[in-house]
């Protein structure tokens, strides 16, 4: 019998990778598997049995990896490779009683995937302080225009972000 | 190389320090995952992505260097200044232990008279 597939929408920022983790974790625990992410963000399932899957999330552009090498490591450590949506890579494996499955095993390769994601947002920031703070406007630039508020809105969007990835980063580095 | 430039990169965190350690034979990744807790008697696991992310900055400050291919597996080994930086690092985990020791020896004393 061929499996059926359902299609769910579903939301997470970018600082709420472990909630995504947990959400995707207990649809496993529902016999919902994921088998990839469309744009944007909705996660389509394969249904079958039910199983406890642990998800994990990477953060990593692919202009500055091997890939191959990078799968490879995953695949010897049983991670199985499920999906990959704009930068963020995911993987699963199933939980097994005696041991915590984690795919960064120290603070500091945590907080390294916090600053890859930083780093990434920060550049996507850039263009819109030049876009608020220059261009944008035909003369004679008028300083609310709709077009400048929704960037402004985006822009504040970016910094609540930022300002939330920093405050995760800094506690993991009180642990 | 001078003593200063080996400096910056100590103290190496635990995972990096083992890492470094059983890189002094060639490994793949999997095996340095396995040697690793194996020889920290099960202390220290080392996670795909903190690996992935440890080969990429040992290989780019020239500590380790691919040596050979299995099966589609990178296999690593310690540089010269690898070993330079193990040796810098180890010197410092003596004198640590050294200073540890005494202390631990009052401690476990003062807190068996507790009990």
């Amino acid at each position: 019998m061929e499996n059926k597939t359902i299609r769910k929408f579903k939301w997470f920022w970018a600082w709420q990778d472990e909630a995504e983790e947990d959400w995707l974790r207990e649809m496993s625990k529902e016999g919902y598997h994921l088998v990839k992410i469309g744009f944007p963000t909705i996660y389509t399932f394969e249904t079958g049995q039910a199983k406890d899957y642990v998800y994990r999330l990477d953060y990593r552009s692919y202009y500055k990896m091997e890939k191959e090498d990078y799968l490879q490591l995953f695949r010897d450590s049983g991670w199985e490779y499920v999906e990959e949506m704009a930068g963020w890579h995911y993987f699963r494996q199933q939980s097994r009683r005696d041991e915590d499955l984690e795919i960064f095993t120290d603070a500091e390769s945590k907080i390294g995937k916090y600053q890859r994601l930083l780093t990434f947002l920060g550049i996507l920031a850039l263009p819109q302080v030049i876009f608020i703070t220059t261009l944008g406007d035909p003369p004679p630039y008028e300083w609310f225009s709709p077009i400048r508020f929704i960037i402004v809105l985006i822009f504040l969007l970016y910094v609540y972000a930022i300002i939330k990835i920093l405050m995760r980063i800094n506690q993991l580095k009180r642990i | 190389m001078n003593a200063k430039k080996l400096k910056k990169y100590l103290p190496l965190t635990e995972a990096t320090y083992y890492i470094m350690l059983v890189l002094v034979e060639p490994l793949h990744g999997y095996g340095v995952m396995q040697k690793v807790e194996q020889i920290s008697q099960g202390i220290v696991k080392i996670g795909p992505g903190t690996l992935y992310g440890a080969f990429s900055s040992l290989e780019k400050e020239g500590l380790i260097e691919m040596v050979s291919e299995e099966q589609r597996r990178k296999c690593y080994q310690l540089t010269d200044k690898g070993r330079q930086v193990l040796v810098g690092q180890i010197d410092r985990l003596e004198i640590m232990s050294a200073n540890g020791l005494p202390v631990r020896k009052h401690l476990v004393n003062t807190l068996d008279n507790g009990e």
